[in-house]
């Protein structure tokens, strides 16, 4: 029984890496039941494991080693981040790879070392909507949909054409619990200690494709819990999956995850080879717009196949669809992205 | 064999990729009959057949056949970037049965008598070959296949009929599977079988499909005498050999051609049907181009199973389903915005790159050919999930 769909597009030593990466998630990313105990609580993360995760290189995982970073690639994020995914890992490790990447591309050197060690939480707060993939620059503004920004210890902001970094401690800051255990924070900033310039938008992508891995990470454990299920419940006096009804919901399921699992790879490959800059944010765009429709396909279809059991809370499955409910729209949803890729993408001549 | 008389294809798996990908463009070019481009429909043989000719005149009929039995010899990669180039072109199928099913298949399980007297009557056009595998009541469950093959002397006397046989009006002859032990297990008496069809009791009649075209038969076989020497492989091992085959079939019928053509057809029915700026278009069109994007993305991880020369797993059906699904969402969005256009027999203004109803029952049998997406969906549940 192979999980894979064929063979990635990676090479021999960067698929001999992404193991390392994937082997050294196992001590963190060990089932749901952490992520299960902090959940509705705040910050709703723990800062021992914080600090573990920054002594594994884990927060500068993609930042160069000349910024003090494990210097990896893409790919390997994105590994990381499907494993931490299974596990429905609540610490803001994405959110924080994006402020260390931004941090380390404007050449700032006093809290990066703090935050790649664990010992920050610097969270980028560059939304003020909702259904946005442009960044807010405006000084003013209220800074919406920081995930688990209770626990931030400073938050980094765009503005103008500079980075701010803000201590959490100056902000007026409100949490709205979600449906996965977190919640989004909202933001009221005081001016900031300018750190420096730089491009916000590809560091978006990648945090853009880190999610969708980190979904994709969730589609495969909740669809084995899944199978798991049908392989051993019965009724009528049989197991059930050897219903064609369900078999073939199940295998509907394990084709939007093998297409997923397609885009995101392809994607990491992409950027690591060093992709144009629109071909690029376009492949993230698609990969974006796949796990988050994917993702709620795959979680609705295995809360059904469940039954009454995968309603309750009790059963894990319904963790996993209710942190798609908010991670597919993070960083942007299916419609913006399919639409930003059209936007992209040119097509190739008429055939 | 003197059809490829004075042709070289060695030195063409020297060339890398890109270039062996020009000089194939180049001579498809040069070489295919224009009148023939993007046909309609499948082609007969007395339309295509100049076109095999010229194929194997160059030497290219063959691609996946090694140098020695008169192919190209090429590795996986360049045979994908020889189909790519005939489809960039709009190359019409050729009668291909005997070059991409016999040909391989006599190539690994014939004996060398066979080899000698097949391979090169494909080469040369003088076989032209169909496939006898479906019959009335084995369709899905080929395996329950009932046509007879029983020995008499040093013949078998092959009873029974086939159906959905492509192109057998066009065939000199036919591969069977064939029962041969009726007590063993259903998928352990059954017989791969050679027939000429010229051999007496032997009836073909087209079957008019919703295309209003004859592309499929059935042949009906009564007290047919076939020559025991026209076993292939060993008796009841039929199935495995057939087997074999099926795999490469999905990764074939999972090729983003079909999906990339058909939406290269929507985005010039939107242009004339002036529909770009309606939201729902828009959005729909977007989805089916990252769809695409994503199957292609998919094919290329089985492609590059294929390159390291690993076998292809049960996870390939799922390759077939999604490309032949796509496929008909495409042609079903095309009937959406063709409005009454969506019925018209005819290409709209005697445009053939506008046929939304051609193009869309087109896409109907490819959820049913090739094993139907259900049987696929068995297969995923079955060999690939571990469902009972």
């Amino acid at each position: 029984m192979s999980t894979e769909a064929g063979i990635a597009p990676f090479s021999e030593d960067r698929a001999e890496s992404i193991r390392m990466v994937r082997d050294s998630a196992a001590g963190i990313a060990d089932g749901v039941a952490r992520a299960r105990a902090l959940r509705f609580s705040l910050p709703g993360f723990s800062a021992d494991v914080w600090r573990q995760m920054g002594g594994l290189g884990w927060i500068g995982l993609a930042v160069p080693e000349a910024a003090g970073g494990s210097g990896l690639g893409v790919a390997e994020m994105c590994a990381l981040s499907e494993e931490l995914g299974r596990s429905l890992v609540p610490e803001p490790l994405i959110g924080a790879a994006l402020s260390a990447a931004l941090l380390a591309a404007a050449g700032e050197a006093e809290i990066l070392p703090r935050l790649l060690a664990g010992e920050a939480v610097v969270l980028t707060a560059w939304q003020d909507r909702a259904n946005t993939l442009t960044p807010c620059t405006d000084p003013s503004a209220t800074r919406r949909f920081i995930a688990m920004g209770a626990g931030a210890t400073h938050f980094l902001l765009p503005v103008g054409d500079q980075l701010q970094l803000v201590e959490a401690g100056a902000c007026e800051a409100t949490h709205e619990l979600t449906h996965d255990g977190g919640h989004l924070t909202t933001l009221r900033v005081p001016a900031g200690r300018a750190v420096g310039k730089a491009e916000i938008l590809p560091a978006l992508d990648r945090a853009a494709l880190a999610t969708a891995a980190y979904l994709l990470g969730g589609m495969e454990a909740t669809f084995a819990l899944t199978l798991d299920y049908l392989r051993t419940r019965q009724q009528f006096g049989k197991i059930i999956g050897t219903f064609q009804a369900l078999q073939h919901r199940a295998a509907d399921t394990k084709l939007h995850i093998a297409l997923c699992r397609a885009a995101v790879e392809q994607a990491a490959a992409a950027l690591d080879a060093g992709a144009g800059a629109d071909e690029g944010a376009a492949m993230v765009s698609r990969a974006k717009a796949r796990a988050s429709e994917a993702a709620m396909l795959v979680g609705q279809a295995c809360v059904q196949l469940c039954g009454g059991v995968g309603y309750t809370d009790d059963y894990d499955v319904g963790l996993y669809l209710r942190k798609a409910m908010v991670l597919a729209p993070a960083y942007g949803g299916a419609a913006l992205h399919r639409a930003r890729f059209m936007a992209l993408s040119p097509e190739a001549e008429d055939a | 064999m003197n059809a490829i008389a004075g042709v070289e294809p060695q030195g063409l798996d020297l060339l890398d990729d890109e270039s062996f990908r020009m000089v194939v463009r180049r001579w498809i070019e040069a070489a295919y009959p224009a009148e023939l481009r993007n046909p309609p429909k499948r082609l007969h043989w007395a339309e295509n057949r100049p076109w095999y000719f010229k194929l194997a005149e160059k030497g290219w009929l063959c691609p996946g056949w090694p140098l020695e039995h008169g192919g190209m010899g090429l590795g996986p990669t360049k045979q994908i970037v020889f189909t790519e180039e005939l489809e960039r072109h709009g190359c019409a199928r050729c009668n291909d049965h005997g070059i991409i099913m016999l040909g391989p298949l006599v190539i690994r399980y014939g004996t060398e008598e066979q080899k000698a007297h097949f391979l090169p009557k494909i080469l040369s056009g003088e076989h032209v070959w169909c496939q006898g595998y479906s019959e009335p009541n084995s369709g899905s469950d080929l395996a329950s296949l009932r046509t007879s093959a029983i020995p008499d002397g040093d013949e078998y006397v092959v009873n029974g009929q086939k159906i959905w046989t492509t192109l057998a009006q066009d065939a000199n002859w036919i591969f069977l599977l064939v029962r041969t032990d009726a007590a063993a297990k259903k998928q352990e008496g059954i017989s791969f079988l050679l027939v000429d069809m010229t051999t007496p009791g032997i009836t073909v009649r087209p079957i008019i499909n919703l295309e209003m075209h004859d592309e499929f038969c059935e042949v009906f076989f009564d007290n047919v005498r076939v020559p025991r020497a026209n076993l292939v492989g060993q008796l009841n091992k039929g199935w495995d050999m057939a087997k074999a085959l099926l795999s490469f079939e999905r990764i074939y019928l999972g090729s983003p051609r079909q999906s990339a053509y058909a939406l290269t057809r929507l985005r010039q029915l939107a242009e004339r049907m002036n529909v770009w700026e309606e939201p729902f278009f828009a959005s729909t069109y977007a989805r089916h181009r990252c769809d695409l994007e994503d199957l292609k993305a998919l094919y290329g991880r089985y492609v590059e199973v294929l390159k390291r020369g690993q076998p292809l797993g049960a996870d390939v059906s799922q390759l077939k389903i999604i490309q032949s699904e796509l496929f008909q969402r495409i042609t079903e969005t095309m009937l959406e915005v063709a409005g009454e256009n969506a019925g018209l027999m005819e290409p709209m203004e005697g445009n053939r790159n506008l046929s939304p109803a051609g193009q869309y029952i087109q896409a109907r049998p490819s959820t049913i050919y090739g094993g139907t997406n259900e049987i696929q969906r068995n297969i995923i549940s079955k060999n690939v999930l571990g469902l009972p």
